[in-house]
């Protein structure tokens, strides 16, 4: 029978523990799935995340505290908007969106925190092992990985996670507010750019390539990637190596 | 927890009360490594953390923002008296409306922490076995002082003058720039360690030969441009002309002149401006500044002369003297000639161009020449100078002399300039020193940026503030200048109000901040920033108790030996058993991601079981 691979990120605050209920049999949910205690959900960094599947994680369930009740505050709102971009990149790279769940628990009540549990495991399931794991492994999923791991490395989709709420929500000093709907379609934009940059420059790091190969690996029109490429020139990301007959072939500079 | 944690929209105080990392976590743990500086660090020449102080001043940590400050440079004080503020001029906020008032809080701070400040700072402890002598206890002198001290080198400075502080002390007067602020801001420097012997004078009590015979075995030499440049005019030599430079210093020392009515002052730069406002306040009935270039091109600070106008001194321009008439030995007149502007010249401003058969007189008892000023270079061994002999040559970046081991800089290299300037002098000079003590090499780490880093950070400003107009203008901010003429005109006090000492008009301006970097960095306090677990040294612990009956989630126990365990899995970081610890026996340490990477390692090996 397939047993699945599940990692789960719970929060200090909302891992049941054997000191509030002594009773607890801590061994009844641990087979079913890994914990990392962590300090708050929203400290996950999307990088580790990313990661774990890269390492042959079948599912990866995020846990922290109900929304009004995070202990840093916003933690959990935090976690809510890094959830979202990993989901948006997940479907990008080919990976089921589906294996990455964020889930809210208390740490008093038992009942809940094993039925999450349950149900996310039977869902993994029914999904079936990784793609990633095992023999015949999809090597373009995992380099998809590898490329959305770079991205949300990088500075602009770190920056745009941390301030989701304050450009939609909070009433800053100033008035500044960005509408929701505003919000996701920039998002969008820019979770698909980063993701197609970091693919270009990890397919480059590899092999010299033109603007027609990289198109067709990656399945867009050339025109677009010539644009992209432009603009990682400009940042330094990627530079023309040399031209061959007619065309010109990219390698990937190292970022900095 | 972070220090600059905003508890906006939270009506429950006991979230507030709490404490929370909110705002690292809102930015992420990882972005504490950022690429790029805001223009206000960017903009300091002594990488000062500016963005960082002004966050804890929002919160009302004035002391621990004086604490930010002090790590970059050790006069906050004075700084916020006297600082032309290049980070202002950089600031984002100019964009909407005004710039945030960055010397104005930093001063308020720097007071406010005076005032509350009731033990001594501990002395550093020396790790290093090379002494250092300093000469000249100027701005540029004590900062490089005060680096190599909390580098671990034992530290001389020696000084000519009766008291320490160069021209902070001798130069700028009272009204701008009180004594015992200067005093206080060494007096912390000497309790960090730093020896300074005043009245030595080198070249006369000590030299580099004496200095190398007791043991010392690096030297920098920032001992000012201490000597008024000439006129050059005929004249020059009658009774009633004072150089501007001795004759503040001789006002600061407490001699008393007689001026008589009318004083004319020659420059347009800061002395020159402090000489006339002097001259005002010791009872001149007219006072003229006579500049050769226009307004424009005067490098005195704009609010200086904007207070001199406004207390009555009078202001010409475009006039250069060509002699001083004198009668019975005593000034009577000068003769100026009136000039106009020609093409630019290698300083960037516009040449003064003498216009011919302009010549016309002034009537003046008193003439105060302030052109400009020269090294003192008697004493100094020729190799230090330059083939004239007039001025101190060394490498401008790194500041090495051809003397080796010797090193230069501040007003002696490069000619009057400003007191944050000379502090980032002090600075390279101190990171020179270590590197030629520790055989790395000096001429590498310089680019025109950072000392602090070694240079390996590019200084680059952050751009990341976009949209500035969709931003609400707020009313004007407060300038802090309010000075009382009729109050402060004879007055030697300071002619500046604080921010109406008023901390909520300073958090306020603060929180005009756009806060235009993530993580200001500010690590308040570096043991509970990124703290997750408690570690108890167990050296320390004298088993108390306390911190078991504090733990709320009772994490903490005591052993068979009366000595406090932390269980692991229970402790959840919240701080409060190490700020009551009365031993100061319990750290916070960070849960790296490395960690959590290796956890998550750990973990799928078990599940492959």
């Amino acid at each position: 029978m397939f047993r699945p691979r599940i990692i789960g990120f719970v929060c200090n605050w909302a891992l049941p523990k054997r000191i509030e209920i002594p009773s607890f049999p801590r061994m009844k949910i641990y087979p079913k799935m890994q914990v990392v205690q962590v300090m708050c959900v929203g400290r996950i960094d999307p990088v580790i995340v990313l990661d774990t599947f890269a390492k042959g994680a079948d599912g990866v369930l995020l846990v922290g505290c109900p929304l009004p009740d995070c202990h840093f505050v916003k933690g959990n709102i935090q976690a809510e908007n890094k959830t979202k971009i990993l989901k948006k990149l997940l479907s990008l790279t080919g990976l089921e969106p589906e294996r990455l769940q964020l889930e809210w628990a208390y740490a008093t009540e038992i009942e809940p925190f094993s039925t999450i549990v349950d149900a996310f495991r039977n869902h993994i399931i029914k999904l079936g092992q990784s793609p990633l794991v095992g023999e015949n492994s999809d090597e373009k999923i995992l380099s998809n990985i590898l490329a959305a791991k770079n991205a949300v490395a990088d500075f602009s989709l770190r920056v745009l996670t941390g301030r989701e709420e304050e450009l939609t929500e909070a009433m800053n000093a100033y008035g500044k507010r960005i509408p929701q709907e505003e919000f996701d379609d920039l998002l969008d934009e820019i979770v698909n750019r980063e993701f197609l940059r970091h693919k270009i420059h990890l397919l480059t790091s590899q092999k010299l390539l033109s603007v027609k190969e990289i198109a067709t690996i990656v399945n867009h029109r050339p025109a677009l990637i010539l644009r992209q490429i432009a603009d990682m020139t400009s940042k330094h990301m990627i530079a023309l190596d040399h031209v061959e007959e007619t065309t010109p072939l990219y390698k990937a500079l190292e970022v900095k | 927890m972070c220090q600059i944690a905003t508890f906006q929209g939270t009506s429950d105080g006991e979230h507030a009360a709490r404490g929370c990392r909110q705002k690292m976590i809102k930015h992420d743990p990882n972005s504490m490594r950022k690429r790029k500086l805001p223009p206000c660090r960017a903009a300091c020449p002594a990488d000062v953390n500016v963005q960082a102080y002004i966050a804890l001043i929002q919160q009302g940590k004035f002391n621990e923002a004086v604490e930010v400050i002090r790590r970059s440079m050790p006069f906050p004080a004075i700084c916020g008296r006297v600082c032309f503020s290049p980070c202002q001029d950089a600031c984002t906020r100019k964009e909407i409306d005004k710039p945030v008032g960055v010397r104005y809080l930093k001063r308020l701070a720097a007071d406010i922490e005076r005032e509350q400040r009731n033990k001594k700072p501990e002395p550093i402890s020396v790790s290093h076995d090379k002494k250092v002598a300093i000469i000249g206890a100027g701005p540029a002198g004590l900062s490089a002082a005060y680096d190599l001290a909390k580098r671990g080198y034992p530290v001389v400075v020696f000084e000519c003058m009766p008291e320490a502080g160069g021209m902070m002390r001798y130069g700028i007067p009272d009204y701008r720039l009180q004594k015992y602020v200067v005093a206080k801001e060494i007096m912390h420097i000497q309790d960090l360690g730093v020896e300074i012997k005043t009245n030595v004078e080198f070249g006369k009590d000590v030299n580099f030969e004496t200095l190398r015979s007791e043991g010392y075995k690096a030297f920098f030499v920032a001992i000012g441009a201490q000597i008024s440049r000439k006129l050059g005019v005929p004249g020059e030599e009658l009774k009633g002309v004072f150089y501007a430079v001795e004759w503040l210093r001789d006002i600061a020392l407490g001699k008393t002149v007689d001026l008589g009515e009318k004083v004319i002052v020659i420059g347009g730069g800061n002395s020159a401006i402090d000489a006339a406002r002097i001259s005002l306040k010791l009872g001149a009935k007219k006072v003229i500044v006579a500049y050769r270039r226009s307004r424009m091109e005067m490098p005195a600070l704009p609010q200086e002369v904007e207070a001199a106008k406004k207390e009555g001194v009078k202001l010409n321009f475009l006039i250069s003297p060509k002699r001083i008439i004198g009668e019975g030995g005593k000034v009577k007149a000068i003769e100026f000639l009136r000039m106009k502007l020609g093409k630019p010249d290698a300083s960037g401003r516009r040449r003064p161009v003498p216009i011919q058969r302009s010549e016309h007189l002034y009537e003046a008892n008193t003439v105060i020449p302030a052109i400009g000023q020269i090294v003192k270079t008697a004493g100094l061994p020729s190799l230090l100078l330059d083939k004239r002999g007039l001025a101190i040559t060394a490498n401008l970046s790194t500041l090495e002399t051809r003397m080796p081991g010797v090193f230069s800089g501040g007003d002696s290299l490069t000619g009057p300039a400003s007191v944050i300037e000379a502090v980032k002098a002090g600075k390279r000079a101190a990171e020179s020193i270590d590197r030629y003590f520790s055989d790395r090499a000096i001429d590498r780490y310089i680019d025109d940026g950072d000392v602090s880093n070694g240079g390996k950070v590019e200084v680059e400003e952050t751009t990341w503030v976009k949209h500035v107009d969709t931003i609400i203008k707020k009313p004007e901010r407060y300038i802090g200048s309010h000075v009382d003429i009729g109050r402060w005109e004879a007055s030697f006090e300071e002619a500046d109000e604080l921010l109406a000492r008023n901390k909520e008009t300073a958090i306020s301006e603060a929180r005009r901040c756009l806060e235009c970097g993530p993580c200001t960095e500010c690590l308040g306090n570096e043991k509970l920033c990124d703290a997750d677990k408690a570690i108890i040294n167990e050296k320390l612990c004298s088993g108390c108790n306390l911190c078991a009956v504090i733990c709320p989630y009772a994490a903490v126990k005591k052993n068979d030996a009366e000595i406090a365990q932390v269980d692991e899995d229970l402790c959840k970081g919240c701080g409060i058993c190490s700020a009551s610890c009365p031993d100061r026996a319990i750290t916070m340490k960070k849960l790296p991601d490395a960690q959590i990477v290796a956890e998550v390692e750990t973990a799928l090996r078990r599940a492959a079981i």
